[in-house]
């Protein structure tokens, strides 16, 4: 057993230095296709961590990602901040916004969270498109971020791709884990065994929003880009649910698989962005009905076969 | 030579013979709730015609057996077989067009529907409906508590009067073989006396019944043929008078 | 007060009629909420396939849209059906998630379908209704449209009702919704129903779906737009009653006007969301629920 987890180990840390060292021996393109990778990559860990290991389906995950790329915005346009503090803002403002929003959020349940979180998106969309401060609707041209080299970017989307990675497995493998394998496993019972849920989910939550907010900072340096219609979009958390769905909800591999078929996809169909989100829904559609642990759920399942496994040994 | 009341067969009247037929027969079934083996090998016979009780205490696998029967739970192995057609595998709407009948533990009206309105549902399927307004007015003669309320929400009745209508409910499709899952559970005893008159009366006009009771006493002086079990498994049967006290004691705790 | 009368009662006229139509946007997803537990997250988008229908008959048949009533509530209907009895069927039972999730494909895919299709332009479903104002005395004016969408919201809604209580499917389909396992046992085939229920659901969105189209204008994207306001409604008047449904409608309309005549038409939206946060908030079984 040692020997395979160290043997394990050392794969990953090859698969990580292959991909830092990227920029030296690959084209342009397949920069590209890591980078765009590691950010949906982290946003769909995050999601994940909501939805497979929380129980908590929200969509309204597109409200952190507007505030944190605002955020940088804003900070960077307007009070001249370095880069990297503005996107750190970005994700307490994301963190503050969330604890501000759980009190009313985390009294509905089920459907109701869900159609709740969407709705608090949705009302933070309309509130940046009248605000006078961020440019109305037509949005912020994120200047800072021009002069950053392309292959700046890469390191920061892959710095936060792998933390999105290294954040859910400690989590996992931490007290909260505990707590969380508890409540999927049993909700009730876990209650009476003294698990405060509420903490647990809140905690997730937080944790969630936080580095949704950094990693969308990142984002945005690379998209340059921000207005609220598309910011605050339901179409960020369309991509994070088919990804998470298709690669395996509630495993940390799923999101890996996930993102990769899902920019895979995108690139390739880059000329009609319609067909592939048809597709991708299509294929959403039929893992549920055939496979509803995804990916990776099935492998696991099948094979018992997991790279990066949150259980103690 | 039974000394057992049996009446003539069927509300459309045929004839009134006495032969022994069987209406449905259960063999060797088994059993499973997801991993759970619940039944054992169970194997019975109703007589049409006849009261049939089966009794045991809580988790002898009684409620199982009547929803096999019905259809809610399919057996692993075995048959059965309803008027000689096998309908083990049926789903419960199906086993209604054959002519088996359910009153369910617990009673399950439907809360947000009207007394009448539940009653209509008892004569879904299509034979049934166009025969509605004869058999309602049959059924309000046996319960007229139901008749005074048929405009009210079920909700609103008593644990009795809901049992009636459970009861009537199941009814109102004309039936073969009724199931009478725990009809005496949270009631008081003068109206499970009540209530068990009604499927005296019922049994009379020549319906086949199959009670479910944790009430040995009641049971035995219901039925004509009674089946003890005891952990998924039928420990004894015989007709009530046959069967001695320390036998049934014995049976019914698996000793 | 006769003088703040006078200055809200354009908003208040058209909220309570705009009400109207906001009810049965929200009766399908009402139903299907309350029959089958299921929360259909391509109700919106169904509703827009409806406007689009109609636009594609009207190519056919240049006529007043309300006649093309006639072929898309049939059609509605049958893809309702479908989408229970193939998809939804499969998935009851086996938790909330998988058909939320089912829903929400089939919304993305519904979308990017008639994008395709009908390219992103913005549509309307013209007719000289959508223009004229009927004077209401010296008192005021009320666009047409809007009371056509009432009064058709209305008319419709009262049929549902008088199907849920006087036939057999529709009882059973209240039976169903209160106790499956007891109505099978009463013969109900309870797979067949809920497909029907949603066929009933699809075809009150074909109806909302050529109001819509009417008094707005609509593009593939506008599908959310409208499953938010169908839950809006839902969730204010609550589960249980068609009433109910109706009124939430009214409630939400009227926040709507409102709060767009108060704080300025870009805020019309905006006051139905937080109307709709807080009753989430403080009383998710809505304001007239039933039992």
């Amino acid at each position: 057993m040692e020997f395979l987890r160290s043997r394990r180990l050392y794969g990953i840390i090859l698969v990580v230095l292959g991909l830092v060292s990227l920029p030296y021996w690959a084209s342009r393109y397949w920069i590209l296709v890591i980078l765009l990778f590691s950010l949906n990559l982290a946003l769909s860990q995050m999601w994940n961590l909501l939805a497979g290991y929380s129980g908590l389906i929200s969509l309204g995950q597109q409200a952190f990602i507007g505030l944190g790329g605002y955020t940088l915005g804003v900070f960077s346009i307007y009070y001249g901040l370095p880069i990297s503090l503005s996107i750190l803002i970005g994700g307490i403002i994301s963190v503050l916004f969330a604890l501000m929003i759980s009190a009313p959020i985390f009294r509905m349940r089920g459907v109701y969270f869900a159609i709740g979180t969407w709705t608090v998106a949705e009302v933070l969309r309309i509130l940046f498109s009248n605000w006078k401060y961020v440019g109305y609707g037509m949005g912020l041209f994120i200047k800072p971020a021009y002069k950053l080299s392309f292959n700046t970017i890469y390191y920061a989307a892959l710095a936060v791709g792998i933390a999105s990675v290294m954040v859910v497995y400690f989590i996992l493998r931490s007290k909260l884990g505990l707590g969380l394998m508890a409540i999927r496993d049993e909700e009730t019972a876990s209650e009476t065994l003294g698990v405060d849920i509420f903490r647990c989910k809140l905690n997730c939550f937080l944790i969630s929003a936080g580095m949704t907010g950094i990693v969308s900072g990142v984002l945005y340096l690379h998209n340059i880009f921000i207005q609220p219609y598309s910011a605050f979009g339901i179409d960020w958390t369309v991509r994070l649910v088919f990804i998470t769905i298709i690669g395996g909800i509630g495993t940390i591999e799923g999101p890996i698989v996930g993102s990769f078929l899902y920019v895979l996809l995108h690139q390739w169909l880059s000329e009609y962005p319609s067909v592939s989100l048809l597709i991708l829904g299509a294929i959403a559609i039929s893992v549920i009905l055939v496979a509803p642990k995804g990916i990776m759920g099935t492998i696991q399942e099948k094979l018992g076969f997991e790279i990066l496994s949150p259980r103690r040994k | 030579m039974y000394g057992i009341e049996r009446g003539s067969r069927g509300l459309s009247g045929n004839g009134g013979s006495i032969g022994v037929n069987s209406l449905l027969r259960v063999q060797n079934i088994d059993v499973f709730y997801g991993d759970f083996h619940a039944l054992w090998d169970v194997s019975l016979e109703v007589e049409e015609a006849f009261v049939v009780s089966i009794i045991g205490a809580n988790g002898a696998g009684k409620s199982t057996l009547m929803n096999t029967i019905a259809g809610v739970l399919s057996p692993s192995k075995g048959t059965i077989e309803f008027h000689g057609k096998r309908i083990n595998g049926l789903m419960p709407y199906q086993a209604v067009a054959e002519g088996i009948s359910m009153v369910p533990e617990g009673r399950r009206v439907f809360p947000r529907l009207t007394v009448l309105e539940n009653l209509e549902m008892g004569c879904y399927i299509h034979k049934a409906r166009q025969k509605k307004d004869k058999v309602l007015r049959k059924i309000y003669e046996l319960f007229p508590i139901l008749e005074e309320r048929r405009n009210q929400l079920s909700s609103t009745l008593s644990g009795g009067e809901q049992q009636m209508l459970a009861i009537g409910r199941a009814l109102m499709c004309e039936p073969r073989l009724v199931l009478f899952d725990e009809i005496s559970l949270g009631l008081s005893p003068l109206v499970i006396k009540n209530i068990y008159q009604r499927v005296k009366q019922i049994n009379t006009e020549g319906i086949t019944a199959l009670l479910v009771e944790q009430d040995i006493q009641r049971s035995l002086k219901a039925a004509h043929k009674v089946y003890i079990m005891q952990s998924g498994r039928i420990r004894l049967e015989g007709r009530p008078g046959e069967l001695s006290s320390e036998n049934i004691h014995k049976a019914y705790f698996g000793l | 007060m006769l003088s703040i009368l006078n200055e809200l009662k354009v908003p208040i006229t058209n909220g309570l009629l705009l009400g109207g139509l906001y009810g049965i946007i929200g009766i399908g997803m009402s139903m299907i909420f309350g029959i089958v537990r299921l929360v259909n997250l391509a109700h919106g988008d169904l509703i827009i396939l409806a406007s689009y229908l109609s636009l594609v008959a009207m190519t056919f048949f240049p006529v007043n849209p309300l006649f093309t009533l006639i072929v898309v509530i049939p059609v509605m209907c049958i893809i309702g059906f479908i989408i229970q009895y193939c998809l939804l069927n499969r998935i009851l039972g086996k938790g909330m998630n998988p058909p939320l999730l089912i829903a929400f494909g089939l919304s993305i895919i519904l979308q990017n379908l008639l994008l395709l299709i009908f390219t992103p332009d913005a549509r309307t479903l013209l007719t000289s209704i959508s223009v004229k104002t009927i004077p209401l005395g010296n008192f005021l004016n009320i666009p047409l449209v809007y009371l056509v969408d009432f009064i058709v919201a209305l008319v419709s809604i009262a049929l549902l009702s008088r199907f849920f209580n006087r036939t057999y499917m529709g009882k059973a389909i209240r039976a169903a919704s209160d106790d499956e396992g007891a109505a099978q046992l009463m013969g109900i085939n309870t797979k067949t129903i809920y497909a029907f229920a949603m066929a009933l659901a699809s075809g009150t969105a074909g109806i909302a779906g050529i109001l819509v189209g009417m008094t707005f204008t609509f593009y593939p994207h506008t599908g959310p737009e409208y499953l938010i306001i169908a839950f809006g409604v839902v969730i204010i008047g609550g589960l249980g009653s068609l009433l109910g449904t109706f009124l939430g409608g009214l409630i939400l309309g009227l926040a709507q006007l409102l709060g767009a005549h108060f704080l300025g038409p870009g805020f019309q939206l905006l006051s139905g969301y937080l109307i709709l946060l807080i009753v989430l908030t403080f009383k998710p079984t809505g304001l007239f629920a039933k039992g």
